[in-house]
């Protein structure tokens, strides 16, 4: 069973994997900093472009995969809408209390769960964790030790995905039927988990032993298959961000959309 | 001759195992012998190996001394399971790899993976590609490009061919042949008759891990025959001795063709996703049938079986003993189902439970269950072993109880993906014996199977599958007499 899951590699592929990480890793402190939701909005814009139109995977993928965004959204807004301080009612019923400030914050918060999730899923669609741990082994030093071991065991991940649809295939031949309730549930879980997990700590021992034959050592020097450094796509990156981050915050004074320029309380 | 791998007294002992895995072994090897390395399973055979080339104790810690150990300069390890010794997710970074860790400079690296490619015989159009998507015979072949790029003088194969089918297995013996011709070469194996022409030395081993004897293969083969046979060892012309020794015969139970038929498959097919997957025009099994089914890799066989068992969708006519099997509640009750890998059929912690197991789902009293159970534990030989976890058992243990817990319910039709895949020829016959028992009481049996020796010996008729679409339905002996003489010796 091979999923197809082809792109097509564009700008942001090409960028330095570690100095993609390093900046998302800055892109994530900074979002946590910014309490005006005009800005944010238009940042989260920013970021928005990014994934619609440079990430290289087709149309039906990314659609599929915002599906989830929006869940984000309503969890994280919702609760804080609901329950969140405030001193200019708009409604109330019973626990449910709305007001002006909590509905504001909520909306932000709902914003602010998206543009993680925007920049967390940007990265992940345009870096091969290949060339992730290469690179962090030739800009960061990262061991080779945990390069290789991280990378043996994504190799396992369709392995599993492979084993687990042959269980669920030999239950169902065994006469077990889908039933409900948390007793199930757990019975489940424990019938799936178990098999899959020591066939693959039996896999992953063999992988180890079989990476030492190939006379793998933690010490001396490597030569690399993949040489990775810097590009003018890192540099056309940074200008990007350079442009949108200021840009949001030049156009959110200029022309907001809503007055309320912070939103926590009690400011 | 020099020595090039060489051990004395060599003590071995696994962790929580009260004796000694090795006593007091010593062994030596010349550069260019061609030694194969025969035992039962648990004589230590692929221990052994491990200490030859020092992966025992450097990256397996095992309590392990010896008086003196030649390791040599340079070698190169094969190991069994396809899936577990590439590390890298493309077969160009897997290759790659190894380059690195010899550190070869990047310029070089796209000449060697090409080159070591070529001598296995391996020719990808872009070598960037997906690991997954080969074969389990290309995984293999891509291993030994891997080892060779070692440029090991030693090669180590510890049963490189037991989860690979005969083609596979076929064209990873030749290369090995192949690539290992100037080399020495130590195997470990338990199906021996593509590898006997190759060697030219024979260790046996019995199960307490002392050399019966060392020496040159024919002698090995002439004088310790029994040995062989008593181990279960895939030794050639085992086939003949054990039909000649149970001068058994298969009971033709009557004319099956004037019985109901315990399945009829009609038009039949089923798909994978969208993709249609297989197509069956017309196919009978009677009660007290043998059918095997044949065909290359990829041709739909176990998709077959799986579309019998309902676990994919299907269309047409699917009858079982005259009932469409749309109208079946719980087809489990009519058919059973034996997978290619035990373990993924366990559901329980031990191996009573395991045999108990469908009859608590169908809700049978525990009196009633515990007599079925004992009964099937004492037909199975797994009566002492009532309370273990299934995954500590053997490998004939496993296979044994998951065939015994699939039939408790003594269902008219099983179905087996290859269940004598990877075990021993002890292992092997004492599993057809049991099927063909339940299919002279008139169960029908039908089985996914690559040994033309089982269609030979056991079956009586064969499915033949080619593409997704089965091709031929014919009685195994006429089978047999079209492939004359090309196949069957």
């Amino acid at each position: 069973m091979a999923m197809d899951f082809s792109y097509k590699e564009t700008w942001l592929h090409k960028i330095n994997p570690s100095l993609k990480l390093l900046i998302m890793v800055f892109l994530f402190i900074h979002l946590l900093m910014i309490h005006n939701t005009n800005i944010l909005i238009n940042y989260m814009v920013g970021m928005l472009v990014l994934y619609l139109f440079f990430t290289g995977h087709p149309w039906k993928r990314l659609l599929v995969i915002s599906i989830p965004f929006l869940l984000i959204f309503l969890t994280s807004s919702t609760s804080m809408i609901f329950f969140g301080k405030g001193e200019i009612t708009w409604a109330k019923w019973g626990l449910v209390h709305i007001t002006e400030e909590s509905f504001f914050r909520g909306l932000h918060l709902g914003f602010r769960g998206i543009s993680f999730a925007i920049l967390g899923i940007v990265f992940a669609l345009t870096t091969r964790p290949v060339y992730l741990f290469y690179s962090l082994m030739q800009q960061f030093k990262l061991k080779p030790k945990y390069a290789y071991s991280f990378m043996a065991a994504i190799r396992l991940i369709p392995l599993m995905i492979e084993e687990m649809q042959t269980l669920h295939y030999a239950l169902q031949v065994r006469g077990v039927q889908g039933e409900r309730g948390i007793k199930e549930f757990y019975k489940k879980i424990k019938a799936y988990s178990i098999p899959l997990l020591s066939q693959s700590i039996r896999r992953a021992y063999r992988i180890a032993v079989a990476m030492e034959a190939k006379r793998f050592t933690n010490h001396g020097n490597r030569t690399y298959f993949y040489r990775l450094s810097f590009s003018k796509f890192d540099v056309i990156f940074l200008c990007y961000l350079l442009v949108i981050i200021p840009l949001s915050y030049v156009t959110a004074t200029h022309f907001p959309y809503f007055s309320i320029t912070d939103v926590r309380f009690g400011s | 001759m020099t020595t090039i791998a060489s051990m004395t007294n060599m003590r071995l002992k696994f962790p929580g195992v009260d004796s000694l895995l090795f006593e007091d072994f010593s062994l030596s090897i010349d550069r260019g012998e061609k030694v194969l390395i025969l035992g039962p399973s648990g004589s230590g055979k692929s221990t052994l190996l491990q200490v030859l080339t020092g992966l025992i104790p450097h990256a397996v810690e095992v309590p392990m001394k010896a008086d003196a150990l030649t390791i040599p300069e340079s070698w190169g390890f094969l190991f069994q399971d396809p899936d577990a010794q590439f590390c890298m997710p493309y077969v160009d970074e897997e290759i790659a790899f190894v380059l690195e860790n010899l550190q070869i400079p990047r310029e070089r690296m796209d000449y060697y993976i090409n080159h070591y490619l070529q001598q296995v015989g391996l020719n990808f159009d872009d070598t960037h590609t997906k690991i997954q998507t080969l074969s389990g015979g290309m995984k293999q072949r891509l291993a030994i490009a891997s080892v060779l790029a070692l440029e090991p003088e030693v090669l180590c194969l510890d049963e490189p061919t037991a989860m690979l089918d005969p083609e596979g297995t076929k064209l990873v013996w030749d290369t090995i042949k192949n690539v290992g011709e100037d080399k020495t070469v130590v195997i470990v194996e338990h199906k021996i008759d593509q590898v006997v022409d190759f060697v030219d030395r024979v260790i046996l081993l019995d199960e307490n891990g002392t050399i019966i004897t060392d020496g040159p293969k024919q002698q090995v083969f002439d004088h310790h025959k029994h040995v062989l046979i008593e181990q279960g060892i895939w030794y050639p012309g085992v086939w003949e001795d054990y039909m000649q020794d149970k001068s058994r015969h298969i009971t033709t139970p009557g004319n099956t063709e004037d019985t109901k038929p315990a399945v009829h498959l009609s038009d039949f097919s089923a798909f994978r996703g969208k993709v249609k997957a297989l197509q069956v025009e017309e196919a009978y099994a009677h009660p007290g049938e043998w059918v095997t089914i044949l065909g290359e890799n990829g041709a739909g066989k176990s998709t077959l079986l799986l579309a019998m068992m309902n676990l994919l969708k299907t269309t047409g006519t699917y009858t079982i003993l005259e009932q469409d099997y749309k109208r079946i509640k719980h087809l489990a009750e009519y058919v059973s189902f034996v997978f290619q890998n035990p373990e993924f059929q366990f559901v329980t912690n031990s191996v009573y439970e395991e045999i108990a197991f469908s009859l608590h789902l169908a809700k049978w009293d525990q009196e009633k269950i515990a007599r079925r159970v004992n009964e099937m534990l004492e037909l199975y030989h797994l009566e002492d072993h009532r309370h273990t976890h299934p995954y500590q058992l053997s490998m004939g243990q496993k296979r044994r109880l998951s065939v015994a817990a699939s039939i408790v319910k003594e269902q008219p039709i099983i179905l087996l993906d290859e269940p004598t895949f990877g075990q021993d020829a002890k292992n092997t016959f004492a599993i057809l014996e049991q099927l063909d028992q339940l299919r002279a009481q008139g169960t029908t049996i039908i089985m996914v199977t690559h040994d033309l020796n089982i269609v030979k010996n056991f079956a009586t008729k064969v499915w033949r599958m080619e593409d997704g679409e089965l091709v031929m339905e014919s009685p195994a002996p006429n089978y047999l007499e079209m492939l004359q003489p090309a196949v069957i010796s």
